[in-house]
């Protein structure tokens, strides 16, 4: 492979990042305000894709548009969830596997759902955008739909970045990821902001699920292989800063793009190069996710500085 | 004095061998081959059901991987069969390599608590299952035959399923009753406590899994030598890790009579509601967790438990009334 091409991986890797931040985001708010190992979220990612594939089908809605749509159907849905199931779980500062089990139960729940609804056949949504494609010079050419997508993705992680910062709900959350004790007694209304989150987190999944879903094929267990890259990206990003996510969204999806393309050396009767088999590729988020688990278990922002929580 | 507690001490005593003797006996009376499968696959659903205990119930590390043992089970038992082994042989062979995997996951995995471990076992999992999926020698995600020569027997299958499931209630109880099990329960409680106290969390996790680990894998060996034919997108599923950890949990975590019991109706749900309903498993058991995780964490068992105490607190004078009775009693002795 020459420099170009790689230059041509790094670029679609870079555009994959854009996806998988807006993806692992909703996860990371949820898990820094209630500490709720949200796997629900791949039920939501499902969800999600499902939605802009019958906006598009029914109403000829654009997938990007149906993306967006997506976003406040999707933040009432969440805190239907939240007032329904989540706020009975008991509070806690760790997370509890109680919190784990209900999620995943109703992860369950929404993925017989899925398939109820639409069936167990792959789902794909065609636009005209899916097949065409950017070039720059012979190497070069990256699908005019990666390039929408990303353009979405990180739009809606600035506004995130925005409320985060600007305005009263934004430091409400900040106050109860940095410390839920003294944000109460200082006035923050703990359930009310844990319902909001809840919203916002299920609203960025179902979002991320629909661009996914412009990008992928889809079935009722599609989230499921997301959801462990999700976990990956804020497990990077060290759980619960929106900064330290994209950070982890760039990590992976670069090792990913690169897996196999990465030559590993090795000596039997001279150098040899061993390249990752294309079929093994799955492997490469699993593996990472044990070993950044077990290496940096605060994340990757750990290595530079200790007071970088919370965006 | 107390005669009712020592009647029904008595009788939970005796009841396991009653139920035992009641297994061995009833494929002599005679029963359809349909009833003799679902006791078969009972008996190993339980048997995952008291190894994932083990270590989910009474450690309280609560683990998504429990497929990997039963796959490798099931694949070390085809392999060993298939070399001219006995199955016997293999089932073994199957508990030695799922307790040596068990190592070698628990050796990263235990320096993680609470949701981390869980998250890690997700991801070993599934990256264990793409592995399979691609290995040569196994037939990769075609899947594996186990060709016996002589006739299929399902008398022999299902002694050796009721076999495997005593012998997962024999350890379950060794275990619970013993220091280590104390030292077990010390860790789910409080896992710095215990260390104080001179329980080593670590080494005592590694080894609790590593004996869950060996009766799944006997069980995925049993399983996989009726079955007669496997996938790693069957046995390594991440569905069927899911279903190792919802039995106990439906029956009541921690108990050693709570995974039986969630075995057995996890057995049946899965043997006659599924079939009926192929569409509606997943929803049973979603909402079925979420029920269980909302309104009864201590399962069927704590359900049934609580039911028997209405019960005898409506029949019999309240509990304060017996309690200043005894020490009556004792002060006028």
């Amino acid at each position: 492979m020459n420099a170009l091409e790689y230059l041509d991986l790094l670029l679609k890797a870079l555009l994959l990042a854009g996806v998988y931040a807006a993806m692992a985001v909703g996860m990371t708010v949820v898990y820094g305000v209630m500490k709720i190992v949200n796997l629900a979220h791949a039920g939501f990612l499902m969800l999600g894709a499902y939605f802009a594939l019958e906006m598009f089908q029914r109403f000829h809605i654009d997938p990007i548009l149906g993306a967006v749509m997506a976003l406040p159907v999707f933040f009432l849905f969440g805190m239907a969830v939240h007032w329904l199931l989540v706020r009975w779980l008991p509070k806690s500062d760790t997370p509890t596997l109680a919190s784990l089990l209900l999620m995943f139960g109703f992860w369950l729940v929404l993925q017989n759902m899925g398939y109820l609804f639409w069936g167990n056949e792959d789902q794909s949504i065609l636009t005209p955008l899916t097949l065409s494609s950017v070039h720059l010079g012979d190497v070069i050419s990256v699908p005019k739909v990666n390039l929408v997508v990303f353009a979405a993705a990180v739009f809606c992680m600035i506004v995130l970045q925005v409320l985060f910062h600007r305005s009263w709900f934004g430091r409400s959350m900040r106050a109860l990821i940095q410390n839920p004790y003294a944000a109460q007694i200082v006035g923050v209304d703990d359930q009310r902001t844990s319902r909001l989150t809840f919203g916002l987190g299920t609203a960025f999944a179902g979002f991320a699920g629909a661009l996914l879903g412009m990008l992928y094929s889809f079935s009722p267990d599609f989230g499921r292989p997301f959801l462990l890259r999700s976990f990956v990206i804020i497990v990077l990003g060290g759980l619960d800063s929106i900064s330290g996510v994209a950070l982890g969204a760039v990590v992976l999806a670069v090792l990913e793009t690169f897996s196999t393309s990465i030559p590993f050396p090795w000596y039997h009767h001279g150098w040899n190069f061993f390249y990752l088999p294309p079929s093994y590729q799955p492997v490469v988020p699993f593996a990472l996710l044990v070993l950044v688990l077990v290496i940096l278990p605060k994340g990757l922002s750990s290595l530079f500085t200790r007071k970088w929580k919370a965006a | 004095m107390s005669r009712p507690t020592d009647m029904s001490g008595w009788f939970k005593a005796i009841l396991p061998w009653l139920l035992l003797l009641a297994l061995l006996l009833l494929p002599v009376a005679g029963l359809s081959a349909n009833l003799m499968r679902l006791l078969f696959i009972t008996a190993v659903w339980t048997t995952t059901s008291l190894g994932w205990n083990l270590l989910g119930g009474m450690a309280g590390q609560v683990s998504f991987g429990f497929a990997v043992f039963f796959g490798l089970g099931a694949y070390t038992t085809a392999l060993l069969m298939h070399a001219g082994h006995s199955p016997y042989v293999g089932f073994l062979g199957g508990a030695a390599i799922a307790m040596l995997a068990s190592f070698f996951i628990g050796l990263p995995a235990f320096r993680l608590r609470g949701p981390y471990f869980v998250i890690a076992t997700i991801g070993v999992t599934e990256a264990v299952r793409v592995i399979m999926n691609n290995l040569e020698i196994t037939g990769g995600a075609s899947g594996y035959r186990i060709t016996e020569d002589k006739l299929f027997n399902p008398m022999e299958h299902y002694y050796s399923a009721i076999a495997a499931a005593a012998l997962a209630v024999i350890v379950s109880s060794l275990v619970a009753g013993s220091k280590f099990g104390l030292a077990l329960r010390a860790i789910r409680q409080d896992q710095d406590a215990a260390a104080d106290l001179g329980v080593n969390p670590f080494i005592s996790k590694l080894w609790v899994h590593a004996i869950a680990a060996g009766l799944t894998g006997i069980a995925g060996g049993i399983y996989a030598r009726r079955a007669g034919f496997f996938y790693p997108g069957d046995v390594f599923a991440f569905s069927t890790g899911i279903s190792i950890l919802l039995m106990p949990v439906i029956g009541g975590i921690g108990t050693v009579w709570g995974a039986v019991l969630g075995g057995v109706v996890f057995g049946i749900v899965e043997e006659e509601l599924v079939v009926n309903f192929p569409n509606l498993h997943l929803l049973i058991y979603g909402s079925l967790l979420i029920i269980i995780i909302l309104l009864e964490p201590d399962g069927l068992l704590g359900l049934l438990r609580r039911l028997v105490r209405l019960f005898r607190s409506k029949s019999e004078n309240s509990g304060s009334g017996k309690a200043d009775e005894v020490l009556w009693r004792r002060s006028g002795a």
